[in-house]
């Protein structure tokens, strides 16, 4: 009698097995740039060109200088710095749903920052999420795309950050619910969705593809948030770069989708929207966009943003179901034209915000402040468009800076609400339906 | 760097950065005071002028961006038939109280009635609203705009 019913666990464990080895599989997914379809091989056997470290006209730079562009290209500061305080003294806040997390003082010293990390500790935290003292970074920290980057480069990143004053500075204590805490369980989530793997060429590709390919996925990890995230917190590669929302921010579907992706932009337009913050007609980079604009894209060589654009052109086309087909013309001139209803936006709207953007949504001051065609004012979900009304937003340009104040403290939840509606249904194809407890949410969600 | 602004119908040469906002040009490098420093950030509506008729916020409009575009202010503004009859509406009832917001409030009004010259309750908040008086003179304001735009007027 007990044979079968061993026979029947055996095969209960076999099938379990079988579909949790399915289940791995799914949740795992493809790597970065497993989309393209050519032989990958060692960084060693790739002949053509080095699509590693810096560009060719900082060959005869400095490690430290060398560092330095590299760090940009990575844009470590902008996460390793609270607002307001010096750059890389670390204590800025991921706001997560179970908790708040606090980025770390990498600068060097002993105490406080990373002085006493050796040349392996700081590897082990920059590829595999491994700490100075053995316990394990959580993923804010993007080791899951710095893990491509080669020896030399983590290195002279490192040779960078030595080269900065010590700044004693101690980030606030983490405020993670459990099981969130629990630092060891990453070692488990590290083991399974860390690739501890360096940058592969493919060798099917051009020079500039890989170096770009290098860019974007080794140093500026623009998946991190433009690609969603699986189950497991683990970015979703079958998506790839299909959008997503992080920080409480949008950030858009970059994919080469001829609706919400890059595949109805020029070459020049993406340039011009990485270099500068800004495309014409495409609107214009804001949040977390605008802070990678600022400290990271806007510092890389004319050829590296040219190579980022060639690997970006090459993604797949993902889609946004929740984005409208198309996006919304020109609004009509007068007030009394176009978006009607909800008199509180716009009242909101007539006071604060026409006398730059103007009731058609083209700017009479700046192309930079134009509403129209931005992805922002089309999203239906309008995330982005609550939180610029709230903090505002601010642009370098080669010709000075412009800035739009941030009407978060002048203005209530439901006000901000309103106003967000009234913009979206005025100036996209698909008005929102933010209420004012959305906005409160958003404003808890903004890292800071 | 040399730029020609066409001003008040009169070109006029000025030496500056492109990035220098219109309004520093006028109070600054030309010494035209009658357009007045607020906010700074297309707030409060103090700068306004008229760019190729429409009201822009000066404070924010640099040169570079506004290229060759005709550019009226306060002081020019009495010359056209709708900013003389606003500035008649503006007298005749005596809108001003401190003044420093009145000039950004007449070139707003101005450009209202050029663009709408029957304007209701909505036309006026609609043109109006982002033109901050801290007096309060907003009742004398919108008499007079109405004003300004009846038969009554010559």
């Amino acid at each position: 009698m007990k044979r079968p019913s061993y026979r029947i666990t055996g095969g209960g464990i076999a099938i379990a097995a079988v579909i949790a080895a399915g289940v791995a599989w799914y949740v795992h997914g493809p790597g970065p740039i497993d989309f393209s379809q050519g032989p990958k091989v060692a960084l060693s056997e790739y002949k053509a060109a080095d699509p590693t470290g810096v560009p060719a006209t900082m060959a005869q730079a400095g490690l430290v200088e060398r560092g330095e562009y590299l760090a940009r290209a990575a844009d470590c500061m902008v996460c390793h710095t609270a607002p307001g305080a010096k750059e890389y003294t670390g204590g800025f806040a991921f706001k997560l749903p179970f908790g708040t997390l606090y980025s770390t003082n990498i600068t060097p010293d002993k105490e406080t920052g990373i002085g006493n990390y050796t040349d392996q500790d700081f590897l082990n935290a920059v590829r595999r999420g491994k700490r100075h003292d053995g316990a394990r970074l959580y993923p804010a920290m993007p080791y899951t795309s710095y893990t491509y980057m080669t020896d030399s480069d983590v290195l002279a990143v490192k040779a960078y950050l030595f080269s900065l004053p010590p700044v004693i500075s101690k980030p606030p204590v983490n405020t993670l619910a459990f099981p969130f805490n629990q630092r060891w369980a990453m070692t488990f989530w590290s083991a399974f969705f860390n690739p501890d793997t360096r940058f592969q060429p493919d060798t099917s590709m051009s020079p500039e593809w890989n170096r770009g390919a290098y860019l974007v996925e080794a140093l500026a990890h623009c998946g991190e948030c433009h690609t969603p995230r699986n189950i497991g917190f683990a970015l979703d590669n079958r998506k790839k770069f299909g959008g997503a929302l992080t920080a409480g921010w949008r950030a858009f579907n970059i994919s080469s989708d001829t609706k919400a992706g890059l595949g109805g932009w020029s070459d020049d337009d993406i340039v011009s929207y990485l270099s500068v913050g800004h495309a014409k007609g495409h609107g214009t980079a804001s949040g977390p966009m605008g802070e990678a604009v600022d400290h990271s894209f806007s510092k890389l060589t004319a050829p590296d943003i040219k190579a980022m654009v060639s690997f970006l052109r090459s993604v797949p086309a993902v889609t946004s179901p929740d984005l409208p087909d198309t996006l919304a013309p020109r609004a009509p001139p007068s007030h009394k034209e176009g978006m009607t209803a909800n008199a509180l936006g716009k009242s909101v709207f007539e006071g604060a915000c026409v006398s730059c953007h103007g009731w058609t949504g083209e700017s009479s001051i700046s192309p930079m402040a134009t509403l129209t065609g931005a992805w922002a004012v089309n999203d239906p979900g309008a995330t982005n468009v609550a939180q610029i009304v709230i903090s505002g937003t601010k642009r370098y340009t080669p010709s000075g800076a412009l800035s739009m104040p941030s009407f978060g403290n002048s203005h209530s939840d439901a006000e901000i609400a309103a106003v967000a509606n009234y913009v979206t249904a005025r100036f996209g194809s698909k008005g929102s339906k933010v209420t004012e407890k959305d906005v409160a949410t958003l404003r808890k969600q903004a890292g800071q | 760097m040399t730029t020609v602004l066409n001003l008040n119908g009169e070109r006029k040469s000025v030496d500056v950065p492109d990035e220098m906002p219109l309004l520093w040009v006028l109070r600054d490098v030309l010494g035209m005071t009658g357009t007045k420093f607020g906010c700074g950030a297309a707030l409060c509506g103090a700068c306004t002028v008229h760019v190729d008729g429409k009201a822009v916020r000066s404070c924010l409009l640099s040169i570079g961006e506004l290229g060759e575009r005709a550019v009226t202010t306060i002081e020019g503004i009495g010359v056209t038939p709708v900013g003389a009859k606003v500035q008649k509406a503006w007298l005749d009832l005596e809108v001003v109280q401190c003044g420093y917001c009145q000039s950004g409030q007449v070139m707003s009004a101005a450009a209202l009635l050029a663009a709408t010259p029957r304007p209701d309750d909505a036309d006026i908040d609609a043109a109006m609203a982002g033109n901050i008086c801290r007096c309060g003179t907003y009742k004398r304001i919108r008499d007079a705009i109405k004003l300004a735009s009846s038969e009554r007027q010559p």
